[in-house]
């Protein structure tokens, strides 16, 4: 076990932190922003539906899946970065977790 | 129809083959595949599982129907229970992965060091998942009746047996694969007929592309009846119902136990992120859907039928208005049925597609199989959620911590079975009241679970008294405005029952805050656990510093 520096561990609590503040500013954005304002936006039309219902049947759904899939991997590169590897991950998790 | 009954029960049968084919390959031999599939489930196929497991017969059945009638205000269900996995993957999946226990009560008591807490969590996931499980025991009752022409208790009970059979036996490690099988059965049996009428709507097969254009024909179609149209946002309710049910969804599906316990059962963090990603693209094909079918649903009853003689409907209505599912009635005598006359239930919408669509008996009969994977997933997830929180919460934490392995196993099977006989035969006979507890499951879990996690993983000073102060107070709030809005008229910006969750969620934050503070902090150790959930695996905190295994 070697210590890791004070500074260092904090810097990738953060940038996760951001990253996760970030993503679910947008979630939000595209579900309850855009419900919040949806007469106001119903007169633009895009492919043949008012833009307040794409959101609510389409865009929602699909910015959260893409949401998802950017953090997994961005996620990977940061552990990457900061010299964490999956395969020690698997190792320590399946020896530290409690199964009692 | 005799023929269609044999092509159906072939389908069905073999589906049950093939689910109890997979269980018995997968027979538990440890406590530890019985409730977490020995952490070794990879995430592209647990994402299928949490798919199958989340999606019920309500959402394969029902989902489309509700958004036809209720036009946009449906759509609070779509993103509600989507937008649920961002919560769940960003804020709470991998941290309670890391923490690694068995079940979600479990969590709860051991990072908040209270027994009391552990009991009170047990007894709520007990509750809610029961309630969930007899409306997934009784749709695949109506299914299996419907389609085999048995009565519906007949066909509840063959659901019992088989979830019975299949769950004590392989435990959690059986319930995730028979649930990538179930998956695959009710996603390609959803996504065939939408296929199929939307090519012959619209001369294009993807759905999700061409139904743009028939809901601006819907559009039309209202304006010329004078009816409200059906893309116009807060017909049913006001602006602030539609956001307060969204958030109840979302904070309700983070807070599921029988979701996410599906969590636990991948190797790392990292293949909890990964999990949630492939889960809702995954839910997504279904949901993203669901609205298509709604559209051309609502296309072909206004074209097809609305403005047909009365005596001279589509063939395909008559088994329907049998059913009482869909009531055509001319009202005014002049012969031709109008819009306002038709009369049509939720269920109808997916069901009948494949016959309006003349798409032919095989895959009639993959409808019903996929009807019945949807409900027999589900279930199963609920079952294992309920004997962990029996078997391994109560009685190994509480009454006897000495028991042996092969004890405990003994005691989850026996759990499972008598839990799923009680269902079953609740189901056979649901008190109306059933119906309305499962439509308030995910309000009483955003009000009591949904807090108590954030707060566990997020901050560390919370403790004990306060989780117990939170769950209590979240859970009378949430039943006090869902009576107080349903039986006495009372309510605030418009927000119905269906929304409580969010006047429940943030009582339970503030009273979780407010007793954490008044109380005792909690020791160091679990500070340091706390805090040591923000790093993955390899690292760990302790001692105000973190410490980094190497790579060997």
């Amino acid at each position: 076990m070697k210590k890791v520096d004070k500074h260092v561990a904090d810097r990738y609590f953060r940038i996760r932190t951001i990253l996760t503040v970030i993503y679910l500013a947008i979630g939000f954005s595209v579900s309850f922003l855009v419900v919040f304002f949806a007469k106001e936006l119903s007169h633009i039309t895009i492919n043949g539906f008012p833009f307040h219902y794409f959101m609510g049947a389409q865009g929602a759904v699909l910015t959260f899946i893409i949401l998802l899939f950017i953090n997994a991997i961005v996620s990977d590169k940061i552990d990457e970065k900061f010299g964490i590897s999956h395969e020690r991950n698997e190792q320590i998790s399946s020896g530290k977790t409690l199964d009692h | 129809m005799d023929y269609q009954f044999f092509v159906s029960l072939l389908l069905i049968m073999a589906s049950f083959g093939l689910y109890i084919g997979i269980a018995l390959y997968n027979k538990a031999r440890a406590t530890s595949d019985f409730y977490v599939a020995n952490r070794s489930v990879p995430p592209v196929f647990n994402g299928m599982a949490i798919g199958a497991d989340w999606m019920s017969a309500a959402s394969f059945i029902g989902m489309a129907g509700t958004v036809m009638i209720m036009g946009y205000d449906g759509l609070a269900y779509i993103m509600g229970w989507t937008g649920g996995y961002l919560l769940l993957t960003f804020l709470l999946a991998p941290q309670l992965r890391k923490f690694g226990r068995y079940t979600v009560p479990e969590f709860i008591g051991d990072r908040y060091q209270s027994n009391a807490a552990r009991l009170i969590a047990a007894v709520a996931t007990i509750i809610i998942s029961f309630t969930y499980a007899i409306g997934q025991l009784s749709g695949s009752g109506v299914v299996i009746g419907r389609l085999l022409e048995v009565d519906a208790a007949i066909g509840t009970l063959i659901g019992v047996v088989l979830i019975a059979f299949y769950s004590a036996l392989g435990g959690m490690k059986g319930i995730t694969w028979t649930q990538v099988a179930q998956y695959l059965v009710l996603i390609i049996a959803y996504l065939i007929p939408v296929i199929f009428i939307a090519l012959q709507l619209t001369g294009n097969p993807v759905p999700w592309v061409s139904y743009g254009e028939i809901v601006g024909e819907l559009k039309a179609l209202d304006a010329e009846l004078a009816i409200s149209e059906y893309v116009v946002p807060f017909t049913e309710n006001t602006k602030w119902q539609f956001m307060a049910l969204m958030f109840t969804l979302m904070a309700g599906t983070a807070g599921l136990p029988h979701v996410i316990v599906r969590f636990y059962t991948v190797s790392t963090m990292k293949a909890a992120r990964w999990s949630g990603a492939w889960a809702l693209l995954f839910i997504g094909l279904l949901y993203l859907s669901a609205p298509a079918y709604a559209a051309f649903s609502r296309f072909i009853l206004m074209t097809e039928v609305a403005g047909s003689s009365i005596n001279n409907l589509p063939a395909w209505t008559t088994a329907w208005v049998d059913t009482g599912q869909l009531s055509v009635a001319d009202q005014n005598g002049d012969g031709i049925l109008q819009w306002g006359e038709l009369v049509i239930s939720n269920d109808i919408v997916v069901m009948a597609t494949p016959e309006i669509a003349n798409l032919g008996i095989f895959v009639i009969g993959l409808m019903a199989a996929g009807a019945m994977a949807a409900a027999l997933s589900t279930a199963g997830g609920l079952m294992i959620s309920i004997s962990a929180a029996l078997s391994h919460d109560i009685y190994y934490r509480s009454i006897n911590p000495n028991a042996s392995d092969k004890k405990r196993l003994l005691v989850g099977r026996w759990s499972i079975i008598i839990a799923t006989v009680v269902a079953g035969l609740v189901a056979l006979n649901p008190p109306g009241a059933i119906t309305q507890i499962v439509a308030w499951a995910f309000a009483l879990a955003s009000g009591s679970f949904f807090p108590a996690l954030i707060l566990g993983v997020w901050w560390k000073r919370s403790n004990g008294p306060g989780v117990i102060a939170g769950m209590l107070v979240g859970l009378s709030v949430t039943l006090g405005y869902i009576f107080a809005a349903k039986y006495g008229g009372f309510t605030i910006l418009g927000i119905i029952d269906t929304g409580a969750g969010v006047f429940g969620a943030a009582a339970a934050i503030i009273a979780n805050i407010v007793v954490s503070l008044l109380t005792k902090e909690p020791p160091q150790k679990i500070k340091e656990e706390v805090t040591d959930l923000r790093y993955p695996e390899q690292m760990t905190y302790k001692n105000g510093e973190v410490w980094i295994e190497e790579a060997d």
